[in-house]
């Protein structure tokens, strides 16, 4: 299995990588080609949001045809808010393969960093890997409703927020699995297990 | 609100870690990858790396470190200590780090914190503030492990760290640091009513209830150091302890 990092220097993907690498061959690529080639491209929670589209530039059309197609993603944090239209947080559209906004959070404490339990699940890697609670280190929220399914959530402050999301072959994980301890990366290694047995 | 954070701290010098404040008097504590991964092990809930390197030279050690912990703990892990430029906090994050901790070069050039805040987020960037009490009655931030005197007042402090882009503040009584008496309350209720980031208590831990008293006077995480190396204290005491005081923990099935 070829899995494919999206890595453009703005942060820690070691552990991440790590990860992967229980299951197929690693490449780190900053190019969008690369990444709709591979078997599962990954979006790391790493960075901003406008640096992170600007690196892909007029490449992201394609990225967003490849993932609408069929092309196995897991999108992590700042991974996962790409997805959508826009956000809050930068100027630059969204890859808009799900619709929608990103939004800031409307929490007292902010950012939210921290583990926090990850409930109402009917994501299947949750229950395969036995995750109770994951590491959180974000100040924006992806959308609860679209073309997506919410497939676990978490509580800040009183607010539902969407902890996994799925669309198809997309995995999109608000915390960092990979920093979750043993059951984040169990959670990482089903999904590779699922979309690219 | 997340869990109440356990926070391990390592003093890490060309590549060991290390106890004691005199570079002369200094004891080797062992690996800091093997300790990182037993600490993750008792439950631990994040890591610290502070790079106590005396020689720029030295400087590559902890980077090494902190890549070799990346691929085997998988817990979050910050790395303070000598990040003088973004390019010397983009090479710690890209070792293996997901947050750096400022300490004192963004006191001498504040701008620091907002260069790394634009570049990798909020929520990777963390100040650390050396807080020693006044006779007035207030607190001095100090730099340069608390020998260099600022004049400068340690909430309006807090306050500029967040406006710049700090994501947390790491909250360190250089007054209580090492005499195991507890953490300075006053500070850090302080600092909680100044601040809406999450901050991290520092500096005095000797007791599982000095610890509860933290997260009662608002800390949203406590960092421990000393107490656990010489097992005074473990990971699991505090947590059960903290179960009890009714505090929010993160549990795990792995700790014994």
């Amino acid at each position: 299995m070829r899995i494919a990092i999206f890595d453009d220097g703005a942060g820690n993907v070691h552990s991440l990588a790590k990860v992967l690498a229980a299951r197929g061959e690693v490449v780190h690529e900053r190019e969008v080609a690369a990444l709709c080639d591979a078997d599962v491209a990954v979006l790391p929670g790493v960075g901003a949001f406008d640096t992170a589209m600007a690196r892909l530039g007029s490449d992201a059309a394609v990225l967003a045809a490849a993932l609408s197609y069929g092309l196995a993603c897991l999108a992590i944090c700042l991974g996962m808010q790409l997805l959508f239209d826009r956000s809050e947080e930068g100027e630059l559209d969204g890859l808009g393969v799900l619709p929608g906004g990103v939004q800031r959070l409307t929490s007292r404490r902010r950012p939210h960093i921290g583990w926090e339990m990850v409930t109402n699940a009917t994501e299947t890697t949750l229950s395969e890997s036995g995750l109770v609670w994951g590491y959180y280190a974000h100040s924006y929220v992806c959308p609860s409703k679209g073309l997506h399914r919410v497939t676990s959530t978490s509580r800040i402050e009183g607010q539902v927020i969407p902890a996994t999301i799925r669309s198809d072959r997309i995995l999109g994980v608000q915390f960092h699995p990979e920093k979750s301890s043993a059951p984040g990366t169990a959670m990482i290694r089903a999904f590779l297990d699922e979309v690219a047995p | 609100m997340p869990s109440a954070r356990l926070i391990v701290c390592l003093d890490v010098r060309d590549g060991r870690t290390v106890k004691g404040t005199r570079f002369e008097d200094l004891v080797d504590l062992g690996d800091p990858v093997d300790m990182a991964a037993g600490y993750e092990a008792a439950g631990a809930d994040e890591v610290v790396f502070l790079d106590i390197t005396a020689s720029t030279e030295g400087r590559s050690t902890v980077l090494d470190v902190a890549s070799r912990t990346a691929a085997e703990v998988f817990i979050p892990l910050v790395i303070g200590g000598g990040i003088r430029t973004l390019d010397d906090a983009r090479a710690a994050l890209n070792a293996g780090a997901d947050k750096v901790c400022l300490t004192s070069p963004a006191v001498e050039r504040p701008e620091l914190i907002g260069e790394v805040a634009v570049a990798f987020g909020e929520q990777c960037t963390v100040a650390n503030l050396d807080a020693a009490r006044t006779d007035a009655g207030g607190w001095e931030v100090r730099t340069h492990m608390a020998t260099g005197r600022t004049g400068l007042d340690v909430v309006e402090w807090a306050v500029e760290c967040v406006d710049r882009g700090a994501g947390e503040l790491l909250v360190t009584s250089v007054d209580r640091d090492g005499t195991r008496s507890g953490y300075d309350l006053e500070l850090l209720k302080a600092v909680r009513d100044a601040v809406a980031v999450p901050i991290i208590a520092s500096g005095g831990a000797g007791t599982a209830a000095h610890v509860i008293e933290a997260f009662e006077a608002g800390a949203d995480a406590a960092l421990l150091a000393g107490a656990l190396h010489d097992t005074t204290l473990s990971i699991e005491e505090i947590k059960s302890a903290m179960l009890d005081a009714g505090l929010r923990v993160r549990t795990t099935t792995s700790a014994s």
